[in-house]
């Protein structure tokens, strides 16, 4: 099958310096990024997925190597440009939920939303995520699970073609933790959006199409997994 | 606590821009207190001292003629400790060129010793009782002598007695009654070149003045605690049959009260300025520490879980606090010191006060220096209670979002649908964090409510000139002539070439009686059609002269507390002839703005002496181009007292408002170094508050410019509220500080011109604006990973 692919890193690294101290947070990584799929990128702390997350997401840049979407290198473009990539193409999930804390999880949504031209509507999103009862609450009125998944609800409602994941499940419990899992899987089959998710967590990787492992700034393997496990059936 | 230390300069070291900002607003209060207070100190105690040993009085009398000998009579009511006769008159000094001026002779019995109101000598030598050359010694006024370029052995020629009498200049001197040479409580300032005292030993004075053995004045020292009315009450019956003309306390004494006056007012300012300065400081400083603590939270947890005690933490972040206060304390204690020197020059320029006005006052900047260190001591533990309530493993857990609550306009269901995401996301961070927002907005409202004060200083006074000089006199010269004379006198005056129009005047002292009260007024009385002079009320409208009864002044009106309709004695106190008494009725009460006046008609005050067509001065109108040659032909006319012009009385006016002008400016700076600190500080802070949202915003796609446009919105919110309610509280605190530094002699208007709301609250938006600047950078850096990574 001959595979477009969306997005491309080439011989990326990314080097930090702080003070006299230089890390090499990445080494010379290269990899492509499937419209559709769901991608588990799995390593120990410090192996630098996350960095490679975020310059997939367009928040960071590399200090050397390309980054193409389509047919254009982000890493050689300004903010702005950088910015409409973000805007239009990604929808960011963290651990930590990142909510706008003075919004409702209906405004939370469309603050998103209103920021492309055809997004999805809120409620259906949040119906989506099983908020529709929820939509008129601040985040500091739901649990753990029910912020993230407003945190998904908002990165979907843009509808954008790259979903990316950091530690989704990290600060939840294991059952809240594995229906996030779920949704994130549903999500990736249902619209189609290429679904990446970084963690720690390696039994994770059984629900990916592939796995990506990482380890001190490279990725040490890539294997391909022709029978993704459903969520559920995941423990850990 | 060595490694803390360490912090606490780091600290400071990272938040240098605020920590200077907060310093700044610190040191403009603790310099404020330092030089007022300083000032104050100082001013009293040169008052104090000079009053005791010049023995200052502490009642006067004047009468139209008594015996010397009266003052042994006097001093056997109980109650009396001394009591000085003297001499003392107002009389026309013939200069060169035949310019006028007025000197208040003041005669001095020899030896002084225990005398009351005795002189001090300044320059050259005391006078003699018996010149050896003959002639008369005298001592004159130190601004008087330097206005008219008077040195030792100089002459000073004055009319007494009919005569032309040369005076010989021995010297300057001073009095606790001359500390502030006004000639009366019309006059708005001291005129130098045209008023001066003259201090003459009273054998000569008396012999000058034909009134041999003879005063006409007798000022009482009492003793402490006695009841000063009943006193002067025994006083007065010994005094009666010399023709009783005035009597009044030392606080009415006219030089004592424009110097209590300046004290009252700087006592009052000494204390209200550096309080709303020091408040904002605290304020500022208990905001940051504030949110040090919880933003600190989670290194003040391991702290703990290491073994510190809470208040070893504690008082980590209470001496951020007091860095800043002796950051502010040390400045403000250089500049304070330099103001005070500043002020301490400018007031002997005023005051004739020997001694020390200057030097330090180690009182002063104790106080200062502790003030400051309080307020930062007080801020500090406040804003450090939250340390007590961190419990180290929570503290390692992310922090639970903020609560959020629908705000009311949550329930304008039609309005909040209207409004964009944007403006409900500024409404509602508005709406939760009302403590943080409150605070910028009252900052604003204390920054335009402090421009609106130091302009409102130069508008009131602006508009007091407006009313004085040009709404109420249109008369160009004011002549007051040595006795009353017959108003057909004046036609000699009306043909001098480049007079246009002469009108006629009469001032009369009277003593006024009602329901057992009793006050002293000068009478005005005015011809019926008046036009060189415009009655004016406080509001500036124009009041008419009643052709019947009095315009009281208000003051007088409230002294005696008599209303519209009453009738009341009058009993005239002119200086020669008989008193005569007669009735007034009040037909009107006004206040005014300078001094208090009383009005009649002229046909009132001749009825009253039982005269007609007397007049006592008058007004001229002259042709601009002759206005010298008028007032030389003037000055060569005997009969004629004093002659004061408009233009020179408004000359000598704007060259004291010079050093108002300084003032003003002083306090716009402040003003300015006060809004900027508050609202940069609360910017800075908000900013910090909500990194993580901005960068959450940023990287769901938002850019920069549209990041800052959310801020802005927030900006102007705060500064549209603080310029809505600080151009009314600067007006109040106008009011208030005309309040409390009014006194019966002078008072000013509250009045603020248009233009000053509208630099003042362009002020207010250009800080916040500048504010906003750098926010904006702050956005530009943010790192949105770093941002995010992190956990609180």
């Amino acid at each position: 099958m001959a595979k477009d692919v969306l997005l491309r890193l080439d011989h990326v690294t990314k080097t930090y310096e702080m003070g006299e101290v230089r890390v090499e947070a990445l080494q010379d990584t290269s990899l492509q990024i499937y419209p559709g799929e769901l991608l588990a990128i799995l390593g120990p702390s410090g192996s630098g997925k996350s960095t490679m997350l975020n310059i997939i997401g367009g928040i960071d840049l590399p200090t050397s190597g390309k980054v193409v979407f389509g047919e254009e290198d982000l890493s050689q473009v300004g903010d702005s440009r950088l910015t409409r990539y973000r805007r239009n193409e990604v929808g960011f999930v963290f651990q930590f939920y990142n909510l706008i804390p003075d919004l409702t999880a209906r405004e939370n949504v469309e603050l998103a939303g209103r920021l492309v031209e055809h997004p999805l509507p809120a409620d259906e999103v949040l119906k989506e995520v099983g908020l529709e009862d929820r939509q008129d609450h601040f985040p500091s009125q739901l649990s753990g699970g029910e912020q993230q998944r407003v945190s998904i609800a908002r990165a979907t409602a843009k509808n954008p073609r790259l979903l990316l994941c950091d530690e989704p499940t990290g600060a939840l419990d294991f059952q809240t933790g594995k229906l996030i899992l779920g949704l994130l899987s549903r999500i990736n089959r249902g619209r189609g959006s290429a679904v990446i998710i970084v963690t720690h967590n390696t039994a994770i990787g059984a629900m990916a199409h592939r796995v990506v492992r990482m380890r001190s700034g490279r990725i040490v393997d890539i294997t391909e997994n022709p029978s993704p496990v459903s969520p559920e059936r995941i423990e850990w | 606590m060595n490694v803390l230390l360490m912090k606490l300069w780091r600290t400071i070291w990272n938040t240098k821009g605020q920590f200077l900002a907060v310093a700044a607003v610190v040191m403009v209060g603790i310099s404020v207190f330092i030089s007022m207070t300083t000032s104050y100190y100082n001013l009293n105690r040169s008052q104090d001292l000079f009053y005791r040993e010049n023995n200052f009085a502490d009642y006067y009398f004047h009468v139209v003629r008594a015996p010397q000998e009266i003052t042994k009579q006097i001093e056997s009511v109980p109650g009396v400790i001394k009591a000085t006769g003297r001499i003392q008159m107002d009389i026309p000094v013939i200069k060169e060129g035949n310019n006028r001026a007025t000197a208040r002779v003041t005669s001095y019995p020899l030896p002084m010793d225990r005398e009351v109101n005795r002189l001090e000598l300044l320059t050259g030598r005391m006078f003699e009782k018996y010149p050896q050359g003959g002639g008369v010694e005298v001592l004159v006024d130190p601004q008087y002598a330097k206005a008219n370029q008077l040195n030792v052995n100089s002459i000073v020629t004055v009319v007494a007695g009919g005569k032309r009498v040369p005076l010989t200049v021995v010297g300057t001197g001073t009095s606790p009654e001359f500390i502030y040479p006004m000639k009366d409580a019309a006059s708005m300032m001291p005129e130098p070149e045209t008023f001066g005292i003259v201090m003459i030993p009273q054998n000569q004075a008396q012999q000058i003045q034909n009134l041999p053995g003879q005063i006409n004045q007798v000022v009482v020292k009492l003793a402490p605690g006695v009841d000063a009315e009943e006193t002067a009450a025994g006083i007065r019956t010994i005094l009666e049959p010399y023709g009783n003309l005035a009597s009044y306390p030392r606080k009415q004494q006219l030089s004592h009260a424009v110097l209590q006056g300046e004290l009252d007012g700087l006592e009052v300012q000494a204390q209200f300025m550096p309080a709303i300065f020091l408040c904002v400081a605290a304020a500022i400083q208990f905001i940051i520490l504030g949110r040090m603590v919880k933003t600190q939270r989670l290194q003040i947890g391991i702290m703990k879980a290491l073994g510190y005690h809470n208040r070893q933490i504690m008082w980590h972040y209470v001496s951020y606090a007091l860095a800043v206060a002796v950051a502010g304390a040390a400045l403000g204690l250089v500049f304070g010191l330099m103001l005070a020197s500043v002020f301490s020059k400018a007031y002997a320029m005023f005051f004739n006060l020997p001694g020390a006005i200057g030097g330090f006052n180690f009182r002063a900047i104790f106080s200062g220096v502790a003030l400051s260190l309080m307020v930062g001591l007080l801020a500090g533990l406040a804003a450090s209670r939250g340390v007590v309530r961190i419990n180290p493993a929570e503290s390692m857990r992310p922090e639970p979002p903020r609560s959020a609550r629908s705000i009311f306009l949550d329930r304008w269901g039609w309005l909040w649908r209207k409004l964009g995401s944007e403006w409900k996301m500024t409404l509602r961070t508005v709406g939760r964090n009302r403590a943080r927002f409150g605070f910028t907005v009252v900052g604003v409202v204390f920054a335009v409510g402090m421009l609106v004060v130091s302009f409102f200083a130069k508008d009131s006074i602006d508009y007091m000139l407006k009313t004085h000089f040009f709404r109420e006199q249109h008369y160009d010269f004011l002549l007051r002539f040595s006795g009353p004379v017959r108003e057909s006198e004046l036609l000699n005056i009306s043909r001098i070439d480049g007079v246009i129009k002469v009108e006629p005047i009469f001032e009369l002292p009277v003593k006024m009686h009602f329901n057992g009260r009793s006050e002293d007024d000068l009478l005005l009385g005015l011809p019926g059609g008046v036009t060189l002079k415009t009655l004016v009320n406080d509001k500036g409208r124009p009041v008419r002269l009643p052709e019947d009864g009095i315009l009281i002044s208000q003051r007088s009106a409230s002294k005696l507390g008599v209303r519209i309709g009453d009738r009341f004695e009058v009993e005239t106190l002119l200086g020669v002839g008989p008193s005569h008494r007669g009735t007034l009725k009040v037909a009107g009460v006004n206040r005014q703005l300078v001094g208090s006046s009383s009005y009649v008609n002229l046909s009132q005050v001749n009825g009253l002496l039982q005269e007609g067509q007397l007049v006592s001065g008058a007004m001229l109108k002259v042709d601009q181009g002759k206005a010298d040659q008028v007032e030389r032909g003037l000055n060569e006319m005997t009969g004629i007292a004093s002659v004061s012009s408009r233009e020179k009385e408004l000359g000598g006016f704007t060259k004291n408002m010079g050093s108002m002008i300084y003032a003003v400016t002083i306090m716009i700076m402040f003003s300015v170094i006060l809004g900027f600190a508050i609202v940069y500080n609360s910017s800075l802070i908000g900013f910090a508050e909500r990194k993580r949202e901005l960068a959450s915003l940023r990287v769901i796609g938002y850019t920069n410019r549209e990041v800052s446009g959310l801020l802005l919105r927030e900006i102007l919110l705060q500064a549209a509220c603080g310029v809505i309610f600080g151009l009314p509280f600067g007006r109040w605190m106008a009011e208030s500080y005309v309040n409390a530094v009014s006194t019966e002699l002078f008072t000013m208007p509250v009045v603020v011109y248009p233009q000053t709301y509208l630099l003042s609250a362009i002020g207010g938006i250009a800080f916040m604006m500048a504010a906003h600047l750098f926010v904006v950078k702050g956005v530009k850096k943010l790192d949105l990973v770093e941002v995010l990574k992190n956990r609180d």
